[in-house]
């Protein structure tokens, strides 16, 4: 069967197509979905494509937040000088998705929704504290990243719901952050091994590091490690120790269990190095 | 649906379905530089730009593309700097790649008309060339570059 593609002109259309159409997916860039057609893995699914809805793809400051459109492509979060001044760690991660043809096409709606564990952007947003809205026929919610991805391709979409935003808070202060993806077929495959690192820094100095893994486990996971009064050889054991208790990979053709644990490490331990050169005047 | 855009500068309207891609209505229409090669954004061989942007064709629905305005290198014209110094670098064994390395080379021009030999390889890392000829491609792409500042200062 061919897809039935829905091209809703307002928020509140596509969120009743939503409801009535329960079987229907949301077509953001499409760069996923047309694999999964390809592959059969879709099959006679209908498609609701948000294209057409006025103000989705849009990148906007408030005090608070940089909010990013759903429909806003991976290639301007490279590319945004706004983005790569504030958030360096974000537009490092996007401009490492796939090449610059799928980062035209794919969307930040898209990328976080599509939940594979591998992805490159939600480590480094899970770093900067991001959360993502969802907005239903009746309800719009904020679910912070680091309970959005659930389980093995599980997010904590609902039915009904759509991505709305992707949101980074502005007031996790990090000065140094660092993101390094590690592939073993081609440079600009998924990845075996991920990490993402950001130094946070107060009054008295950095404090705590922030570190997220992408494809050492079933979802991108993430966890914080206290580093006062640690130096830069103290704070690698202590987060390469925290780091191994998050790590639980898959084996698949880009390595065995062993080889991206191995992996694990040394993307955490260089993450962590090159972070560590930007903080000014060292600690 | 019925839509129109504009191919190479000239005004196209046709009829597609909900499911056609737009490599397939490019080949069909008559555009055959724009190759399937992977068929899942992999290659680079389908490659086109569409509104200035480029996209793997084999993964974009042609519906989405209403109103656009999309170059293939047919498009390009004879004393194209980028095609010239494909060709006057021997860029091409087979060439079944090359036009979608072709329009590649005009994006990133587009955007940064002085790459470093490291922004080249960046932007071109998801073209795949079977023949192996990156070296005269990316030889082809340094010197269009120049060719492309030259002219611009004898205008
Ligand atoms: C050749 C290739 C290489 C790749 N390599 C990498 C890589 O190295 N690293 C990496 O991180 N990624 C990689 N990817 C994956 C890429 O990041 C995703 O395909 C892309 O981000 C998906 O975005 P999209 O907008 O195209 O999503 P779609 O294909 O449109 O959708 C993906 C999923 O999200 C749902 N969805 C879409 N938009 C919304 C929304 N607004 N609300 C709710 N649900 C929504 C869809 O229903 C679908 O389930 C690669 C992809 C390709 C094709
Ligand atoms: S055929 Fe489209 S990228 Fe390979
Ligand atoms: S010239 Fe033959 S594939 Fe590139």
């Amino acid at each position: 069967m061919r897809p039935n593609v829905f091209r809703p002109q307002s928020l509140q259309e596509a969120c009743s197509l939503l409801e009535e159409h329960e079987e229907a997916l949301v077509y953001g860039g499409g760069t996923a979905l047309q694999i999964l057609l390809k592959q059969g893995i879709l099959v006679g699914s209908s498609f609701i494509d948000i294209s057409g809805i006025p103000g989705l793809a849009e990148i906007s400051f408030t005090d608070d937040f940089l909010r990013v459109g759903p429909m806003v492509t991976l290639r301007r979060m490279e590319r945004s000088e706004e983005i790569r001044e504030l958030f360096s760690l974000a537009s490092s991660a996007y401009a490492k998705v796939a090449n610059p043809r799928v980062r035209n096409t794919a969307t930040v709606g898209g990328n976080i929704a599509h939940g594979d564990y591998r992805l490159d952007p939600p480590v480094a947003l899970l770093v900067l504290g991001a959360s993502v809205e969802l907005t239903s026929r009746n309800s719009i919610r904020k679910v912070p990243l680091e309970e959005f991805f659930v389980d093995f391709q599980v997010t904590d979409i609902s039915a009904g719901e759509i991505v709305t935003a992707v949101e980074i808070p502005r007031s996790i202060h990090i000065v140094g952050s660092s993101f390094v993806k590690l592939s073993s077929l081609s440079a600009n495959d998924w990845p075996s091994a991920s990490a993402a690192v950001g130094l946070m820094e107060n009054d008295n100095g950095v404090h705590t590091l922030r570190l997220a893994l992408g494809a050492l486990a079933a979802t991108p996971v993430m966890a914080t490690v206290d580093i006062r009064n640690l130096n830069l050889d103290q704070t690698l054991e202590a987060s390469l120790s925290k780091a191994m208790e998050l790590m639980d990979p898959i084996a698949d053709v880009r390595g065995s269990v062993k080889y991206k644990l191995r992996l694990g490490r040394v993307a955490v331990e260089e993450a962590i190095r090159s972070a560590w050169k930007e903080v000014p005047n060292g600690r | 649906m019925n839509m129109v855009f504009q191919i190479n500068g000239r005004d196209v309207g046709i009829e597609v379905s909900d499911s056609e891609l737009l490599l397939d209505t490019l080949r069909h229409i008559g555009f055959s530089s724009v190759r399937e090669g992977c068929g899942v954004g992999a290659c680079g061989s389908c490659t086109v730009l569409v509104d200035g942007k480029s996209v793997s064709s084999c993964l974009v629905l042609t519906s989405r593309c209403n109103g656009s305005s999309i170059l293939t290198s047919e498009g390009l014209a004879d004393d194209d700097p980028v095609v010239s110094q494909f060709i006057k670098n021997g860029a091409a064994q087979c060439g079944y790649c090359i036009p979608g390395f072709v329009m590649m080379v005009s994006e990133l021009l587009s955007e940064n008309p002085i790459p470093t030999e490291q922004e080249i390889y960046n932007h071109l890392e998801g073209n795949i060339c079977r023949c192996g000829s990156y070296p005269e491609i990316v030889q082809a792409a340094m010197d269009a570059s120049k060719a492309k500042q030259t002219s611009k200062l004898t205008c």
